[in-house]
């Protein structure tokens, strides 16, 4: 036993190295954009996964969050001069709290109705942000002052800082999967996503467990936020509320592997991937395609493997486990 | 004032018949088959573009294309059901949300690169047509898609009620164990209650095409207002989706005429998360799933 965990920190060592390193090594612009969507969405899919995944509580709404924490953080900015590394925080801690009225309306239904309501208020807060102009400039939005090199207003000459910025950040989101995953809170967690009223006949709270989840889910989920909007310097409704947030922190779990610690990164890995190749090959001008494209991939996951690419993974790694005496 | 608030009501029955042909078929499959079918809307946007190219290409009054979309539908649901949703059927609904969600993500994306993401509308005789009552105003086309709406739901009720299959598919909706064994095959009722859904979608995209214009996008609209008409109605129940979509129309109506043109959506929210607030078993009363 004590073997397979030295070779885990091994391999989870030579990981963290190359990935510290990659920026340096790979330098265009292109490829280090790509990585920082990888991170991005890697961390977005550890935070869904935290709920959707290891709960069952599968929210289409988490841009609501996203879009939460990239206001709060760039309203502090623009209008009050504060450093968005304290507005990260702080969009965290309001998206934290805007869970708790969200999660007591979605949480009154189960299943589909769940995913349902949490698509509606994330379109309401978008719709909120559009029509009330005092609040937040409105449809047109707007762009980020440029401070060029400022490390204390997290902005940055180049791209590799931005990556490690995010790569500190996946870090951060799989640190707590993993401390999650250990705990009593993960075993509740489990017990509620295989059957709720189980779960509760046998003394779990599950609308308190439910409510702390959706809560760090939220915050971790808001962090992704002002981080986006400081890489691409412009914030409006459309682009920080945009369904497609909520969609692509979903696929990429369930692609990846739902409620396993690797699976969103796995997932975003294979859909990021396969969507620059697309954009490479078509060019960005056929409308469609990607969505065209990730839509097939789902179907053929939950048609033929529930259980994502790490049960793939896992099932491989397990048949080369047995067929490895016999050969020796 | 008392003739706007009148006109704006008209207006919100009219089309709230639209909404109520799509909420129909959501609660339907809800109940029978036990799935929220997330890809409803891209039905009815197949229905759009069905009776937009039988129109334009062979000058088809889109009113008479409801012969074609319906079948037509009605075949696709029959195939859905039978080579995807049955894959998926049992305790565990993770994989059925994703499933109809990613063949929403599917068909609208097709649209999109097929179709592309221009408006596409049909010119009819009585597309500008009205009828004057006093100072209110009713447009032909709506009038028309309403009536043959209710006239839908209504056959569809005297289906589930009077005929043998109807029957079944109620009886598979309120005990499915015990209707399998009165012999009651479950797959074919379930393809039936899937195809009869979709082709209210494909009917609802054929009357909306005289007064409303056809884009990949055009689902989403419906399905929302479906998703809340059918959680007020009471999920399952066929009356509850009708009357809730009825009276979503009239509230997005009046929404629109008091609080601003584009306050639709947020009159429609704000009655989604009231009554999730005050009555999540819908207006009727009846259980959560």
């Amino acid at each position: 036993m004590a073997g397979v965990n030295k070779w885990k920190l091994l391999s989870l060592a030579a990981l963290a190295a190359i990935l510290i390193v990659l920026p340096q090594v790979v330098t265009s612009s292109f490829a280090i954009d790509i990585f920082i969507r990888i991170l991005l969405f890697s961390f977005i899919g550890v935070a869904w996964n935290l709920m959707g995944g290891y709960a069952k509580q599968l929210s289409l709404g988490h841009a609501a969050y996203f879009g939460l924490g990239a206001y709060t953080s760039t309203i502090m900015q623009v209008d009050f001069g504060i450093s968005p590394w304290i507005g990260m925080v702080a969009g965290g801690i309001v998206a934290m709290l805007a869970s708790l009225p969200i999660g007591w309306l979605c949480f009154r239904l189960r299943g589909p109705y769940f995913t349902i309501a949490t698509i509606a208020t994330a379109q309401a807060l978008m719709l909120i942000f559009l029509k009330f102009r005092d609040l937040a400039w409105g449809a047109e939005g707007t762009t980020i002052p440029n401070l060029g090199s400022s490390p204390l207003m997290m902005q940055f000459e180049g791209k590799a800082a931005y990556y490690y910025v995010v790569l500190g950040l996946l870090a951060l989101g799989l640190a707590i999967t993993y401390r999650i995953e250990q705990s009593w809170m993960g075993y509740y967690l489990v017990a509620i996503g295989e059957d709720e009223d189980a779960a509760e006949a046998i003394g779990v709270n599950a609308p308190r467990v439910k409510r702390d989840i959706y809560m760090i889910s939220a915050f971790l989920t808001a962090l992704a936020g002002t981080f986006y909007v400081q890489y691409i310097y412009f914030i409006d409704p459309a682009t920080a509320f945009d369904f497609k947030i909520s969609i692509e922190a979903a696929l990429v779990s369930i692609v990846g592997g739902i409620g396993t610690l690797w699976g969103p990164v796995i997932g975003t890995v294979l859909l990021e991937t396969t969507s620059a190749l697309l954009q490479s090959w078509l060019g960005s001008t056929t409308g469609g395609i990607q969505l065209t494209v990730y839509a097939l991939i789902l179907m053929a996951i939950i048609l033929w493997r529930p259980t994502g690419l790490m049960g793939m993974l896992t099932d491989a790694y397990r048949r080369y486990i047995r067929r490895k005496p016999a050969r020796a | 004032m008392l003739e706007t608030v009148v006109q704006a009501v008209i207006n919100g029955l009219l089309i709230g018949g639209i909404y109520a042909l799509v909420s129909i078929g959501v609660t339907l499959i809800f109940g029978v088959v036990k799935i929220v079918n997330f890809a409803q809307g891209e039905f009815v946007m197949i229905g759009m573009y069905i009776s937009f190219f039988l129109a334009n290409q062979f000058g088809i009054d889109p009113l008479l294309s409801l012969f074609v979309s319906m079948p037509v539908l009605f075949v696709i649901g029959v195939l859905v059901q039978h080579f995807l949703i049955r894959r998926v059927l049992g305790p565990n609904d993770m994989p059925q949300i994703f499933l109809t969600f990613a063949l929403s993500l599917l068909l609208l994306n097709l649209a999109l690169m097929l179709f592309s993401a221009n408006y596409r509308t049909v010119h009819t005789s009585y597309s500008d047509e009205a009828f004057h009552i006093g100072g209110l105003y009713i447009p032909v086309a709506k009038l028309i898609a309403f009536v043959v709406a209710m006239a839908l739901s209504g056959a569809l009720w005297v289906f589930l009620h009077t005929t043998d299959l109807g029957k079944a598919m109620r009886a598979a909706a309120q005990k499915p164990d015990v209707a399998i064994l009165m012999g009651i095959n479950p797959n074919r009722v379930f393809c039936v209650a899937f195809g009869t859904a979709l082709a209210l979608a494909g009917a609802a995209g054929s009357l909306l095409m005289p007064f409303y214009s056809a884009y990949p996008f055009v689902g989403q609209v419906f399905v929302l207002m479906a998703f809340v008409a059918v959680v007020m109605g009471t999920l399952g129940n066929v009356m509850g989706a009708l009357v809730a979509s009825l009276m979503m129309g009239v509230a997005e109506s009046l929404g629109i005429q008091f609080v601003g043109a584009d306050s639709g959506l947020i009159v429609v929210f704000a009655m989604l998360l009231l009554t999730l607030a005050f009555k999540p078993n819908g207006l009727g009363g009846g259980r959560v799933r």
